[in-house]
């Protein structure tokens, strides 16, 4: 028997559709019913429908503004960071990694430890009196910056952030780096080209792509940041560091407001649809 | 060129002491008494102990931190293999025949951008009602889920990058579907195989909220496991021991990246640069 | 291949691992520290009395602190029957009661306890725990710092400067027990190097301002000295009053003055606690359950209740108990075991095993010797202890964690006391009503 090529694609499609059919049909089902519900933690079974009511008590929460601002600045700056500092040690270290391959090992290792545990280690690392960073600015300069305090904390978890996923974005440029074809270099430097020209005109441009795909991998994860700021600083005072993640997190189970939490999911889910939709749109018309 | 080899050596270290840093402070608090730790928050140890380590590695009546390895690992395997099981025909007819491009695939994609805990409660009903709580495979289908928009992302890339006149060849040779998927792209997506295998485990691994609310005994994975050392002398964190089991908990998917760590930089390249 | 046999490999290994055997009352309680010790050493005695049956024995069960609340409320709202008895605390019956059961205490346990403690586990008039353990604050210091002021008079003359430029009033250094609030900012200032560079301390205090509802229970004290409660007894919201904005001031007074760490917008238990036994605190309230670690850092550290303000002294308490699931399996094992733990028998052996119960009259007088502390936590509780009103209702977790977000905003700087003032009791209204 031969299948048509249609119910190939069916047959092929089907494992991951039956897959997540089995394991987040009935929860998404019930997440959209609480969605449109009045729903707490007392009525899991009886939720009342409200029509659009938690929609509209989302939008007109401060709190839902807010952490959509700090998920997006924090998303902007640390995918930003990551990316030129991660784009930068995988050009200029590239000559010592070639002959010495273990050096990307050192430098994965950040990415590599919970984000959760990181955020631990941190409290230990700057705390005022146990940690050894303010213990050696003391030592040395008789002063110590207040890593986590009100008016730093902000900057501090920015650089939390960098330093364990920049190793992500240093490998795609490091492999990406790697795979420009040797000739296209060959030629330039025989035309005399400078290596920052080089650089700027060559090699950058044929590294476009994976700049692409390292962008907006960190901008989705710093967008949704979670583990690391929760144990390090928790919502944050006032709630200055509360991310989208973190208010729906508290909203269902610290609030036990279902039917807002999953309201505030299901926009987030559209809006992050019609972002990815329009990025591949635009990606397709300019191929 | 002396000078310039040396500066590059120079921002290596510069870069692998500060980005590692917590970790190293981390280990060195591991080897500190508790009674130092109050005292010397130096990176100089006066008395070096492994009474942390074995502390961890000892207490057997209230805590095992073997069992709480073992289902970390079981639970990990399974949530990283399982979407790579899935995802992988999936993404070869989206990649060449467009199928699910406009839907499946965003829709897929984007699970990575919710915080997955919001399906917390059914997940805890369905579970119940098929007796997947508190067990290694519950747990572990659960961070298949989490794992499955990036699997499927990198997959994607790996088949997109296949050069289609490979494909093509064979099937001028008339293989047919399953062969060529088969005997054609799978062998051609390994380094990619590898690459996808590495990160989920690695997030798996890592994972904390789903392990806490989807287990109470039995399953109980490694970062659940170790927020109870964290609490063994009162209300606070005992740093020292508290150091030892981050240590002990980090070890395995760490000796997986580093092991593995070749292959991952050498298959990103299919992996990722075809966005 | 070989991928697909890992996954079925350690799919059969899970399988055959999963099906260990099952004690017949299962308690869940409070994981680490003293309680979960004292829980294990009475459950012991427990299960080695003759009348228990076999099916009625007691298997405890923990899980993580982090989050510990949150995964009770996921299985308990789903009807979870992984346990039969399970921690509660004052602050969360409300939230919790309607998935248990109340129940019966042993004839015993008003005269074990008394009725403040007893009333600790209290929801809607009905009795849904035994209390086990019960929170409340000591003010902690320095006797050996405090001597030495006392002792000097240009560091008395020095204070009496530092108050008077802060506070407008001269003030004389004094006993800790004899502490009104005033004396302890005072004392938090004249110890602080930003304000005194001679300080043998780096801060005259240590304030934890981390956005966590504990935070709110440690600050409670200080507004209820001055008369502040959450609602009047007809149930009208009463947070925005002179009580809690002086406070509130104050302490943001001492944040901006450095008489409290920088960083303390990020501090909980473990990091002030960190702070003290660096040597470079003068005096702090803290959890009662801090004595050992403190005073093991410190040997000056001594004890004192809160300070006092114009309405009276006051501690803030909460009680730790154990009550009864709804959807246990075994409920008449569970409440022959809640019964037991109410005896005084019981009580006795939770408090030499290290755990902190609230006991009444003579039963606590049998510990004296043993348990100093016991008696002092006794004597505060029934002197000074005070629950805000609403403090049990079934959205009291939610007011402090509303009061978590607003008031350290404040202190932090990103919104003004009004505005604080405000949210919160527009917040209050909402979760009270």
């Amino acid at each position: 028997m031969r299948l048509s090529s249609s119910q190939e694609n069916a047959v092929l499609a089907s494992p991951v559709v039956l897959f997540l059919l089995a394991l987040l049909g009935f929860p998404v089902v019930l997440s959209v019913v609480y969605g449109f519900s009045e729903a707490n933690f007392q009525a899991l079974m009886s939720p009342t429908f409200v029509g659009l009511e938690n929609f509209h008590l989302v939008l007109n929460d401060i709190g839902f503004w807010n952490a959509a601002w700090f998920s997006l600045r924090f998303a902007v700056i640390t995918a930003f960071l990551e990316c030129a500092l991660g784009l930068f040690l995988a050009v200029y270290l590239a000559p010592l990694i070639r002959n010495h391959g273990w050096m990307v090992a050192v430098l994965i290792i950040p990415m590599i430890v919970a984000p959760a545990m990181m955020g631990l280690m941190y409290r230990l690392v700057l705390h005022e009196f146990a940690g050894p960073i303010p213990f050696y600015f003391y030592q040395w300069f008789g002063w110590s910056p207040s890593f986590l305090s009100a008016k730093t904390v902000f900057q501090t978890i920015i650089v939390v952030e960098t330093l364990q996923w920049t190793p992500f974005a240093f490998l795609l440029f490091m492999a990406a780096y790697q795979a420009i074809p040797q000739e296209i270099r060959e030629a330039a430097s025989v035309d005399g080209t400078r290596p920052w020209r080089m650089f700027w005109k060559i090699e950058l441009p044929q590294m476009l792509p994976t700049l692409f795909v390292a962008g907006f991998i960190r901008f989705i994860d710093g967008f949704r940041v979670f583990d690391n700021i929760y144990t390090l600083v928790g919502a944050g005072p006032g709630g200055s560091t509360t991310s989208m993640s973190i208010y729906i997190y508290e909203t269902f189970l610290r609030r036990g407001e279902i039917g807002k939490a999953m309201a505030a999911a299901i926009l987030l889910f559209l809006v992050a649809f019609l972002v990815l939709a329009l990025g591949q749109y635009l990606m397709r018309r300019s191929q | 060129m002396k000078l310039h080899l040396a500066l590059r050596w120079i921002v290596f270290a510069f870069v692998a002491l500060i980005m590692n840093f917590p970790v190293i402070a981390t280990f060195i608090t591991a080897l500190k008494s508790p009674s130092e730790i109050s005292r010397n928050p130096s990176l100089v140890v006066d008395s070096p102990t492994l009474e942390n380590f074995v502390t961890v590695l000892t207490v057997s009546d209230r805590l095992n931190v073997y069992h709480y390895l073992w289902n970390s690992f079981s639970a990990a395997t399974i949530g990283a293999i399982l979407p790579m099981l899935v995802a992988f025909p999936m993404a070869w007819v989206m990649v060449r025949r467009g199928y699910g491009r406009a839907l499946l695939f965003p829709l897929i994609v984007n699970l990575r951008a919710l915080p997955l805990i919001i399906f917390a409660v059914p997940l805890y009903l369905m579970f119940s009602v098929a007796y997947l709580l508190d067990t290694r495979i519950g747990l572990g289908l659960v961070l298949a889920i989490v794992n499955l928009p990036l699997t499927l992302m990198l997959l994607v890339n790996a088949v997109a990058e296949i050069p289609i006149e490979l494909e093509e060849a064979a099937h001028m040779d008339g293989a047919r579907l399953p062969r060529l998927i088969g005997r054609v792209v799978l062998p051609l997506c390994r380094p990619a195989f590898i690459t996808t295998f590495v990160f989920g485990f690695i997030t798996a691994w890592n994972e904390f909220l789903f392990g806490l609310i989807l287990t109470t005994q039995r399953a109980v994975p490694m970062t659940v496991g170790a927020s109870f050392f964290f609490a063994t002398s009162g209300g606070g964190v005992q740093w020292g021991v508290a150091a030892a089991v981050m240590v002990v908990a980090a070890l395995p998917p760490l000796i997986l990246g580093l092991v593995m760590y070749r292959r991952i930089s050498g298959s990103m390249v299919s992996g990722a640069v075809k966005g | 291949m070989t991928i697909s046999r890992m996954l079925i490999c350690s799919a059969a290994l899970s399988v055959l691992s999963a099906g260990a055997a099952q004690a017949e009352v299962t308690v869940l309680g409070w994981p680490g520290g003293p309680e979960e010790e004292a829980l294990r050493a009475v459950a012991e005695i427990y299960n080695a009395k003759s009348d228990v049956a076999e099916e009625d024995k007691v298997e405890l069960l923990f899980t993580s602190r982090d989050g510990f609340f949150d995964k009770l409320q996921v299985d308990l709202a789903a009807g979870s029957n992984a346990f039969d008895a399970n921690l509660i605390a004052t602050y969360s019956i409300g939230r919790y009661a309607p998935y248990m059961e109340p129940i019966t205490l042993s004839g015993e346990a008003s005269a074990v306890f008394g009725d403040t403690v007893l009333s600790t586990m209290q929801f809607d008039g009905a009795q849904y725990g035994v209390p086990t353990d019960l929170s409340l604050h000591f003010l902690y210091y320095r006797s050996d710092l405090i001597d030495a002021l006392m002792a000097d008079d240009a560091a008395k003359a020095r204070y009496g400067d530092i108050s008077e430029e802060y506070l407008g009033v001269r003030l004389e250094p004094k006993n800790p027990d004899e502490w009104t609030w005033q004396d302890f900012v005072a004392n938090a200032l004249y110890f602080s190097q930003s304000v005194n560079p001679d300080s043998p301390t780096r801060y005259g205090t240590v304030i934890q301002m981390k956005n966590l509802l504990f935070n709110m229970m440690v600050f409670h004290s200080w507004p209820r000295s001055f008369g502040a409660n959450w609602m009047d007894d007809a149930g009208n919201i009463t947070v925005d009053s002179e009580a809690y904005r002086n406070a509130l001031e104050t302490v943001k007074m001492l944040y901006d003055a450095g008489a409290t760490p920088a960083d303390s917008t990020s501090y909980e238990y473990a990091e002030a606690n960190a702070a003290y036994s660096a040597g470079q605190v003068a005096a702090m309230v803290q959890w009662n359950a801090a004595a050992g670690e403190l005073k093991g850092a410190q040997a000056e550290t001594k004890t004192v209740a809160p300070p006092t303000g114009p309405e009276a002294r006051f501690t803030h308490i909460h009680g730790l108990g154990l009550g009864l699931n709804a959807a246990a399996e075994n409920k008449d094992g569970a409440r022959a075991f809640l019964d037991w733990l109410s005896t005084e028998e019981a009580a006795l052996a939770y408090a030499r095993s290290g755990g902190a119960p609230g006991l009444a009259g003579e039963t606590v007088v049998k510990l004296a010797e043993e348990r100093p502390d016991l008696v002092q936590v006794g004597d505060y509780a029934s002197n000074y202890g005070f629950v805000m009103n609403g403090g049990t209702s079934e959205n009291a977790l939610s007011v402090y964690e509303a009061q978590a977000k607003e008031f350290t905003g404040y202190w932090a700087g990103t919104q003004s006391l009004d505005d604080a003032m405000s949210n919160i009791s527009a917040t209050m209204n909402e979760l009270l009503k």
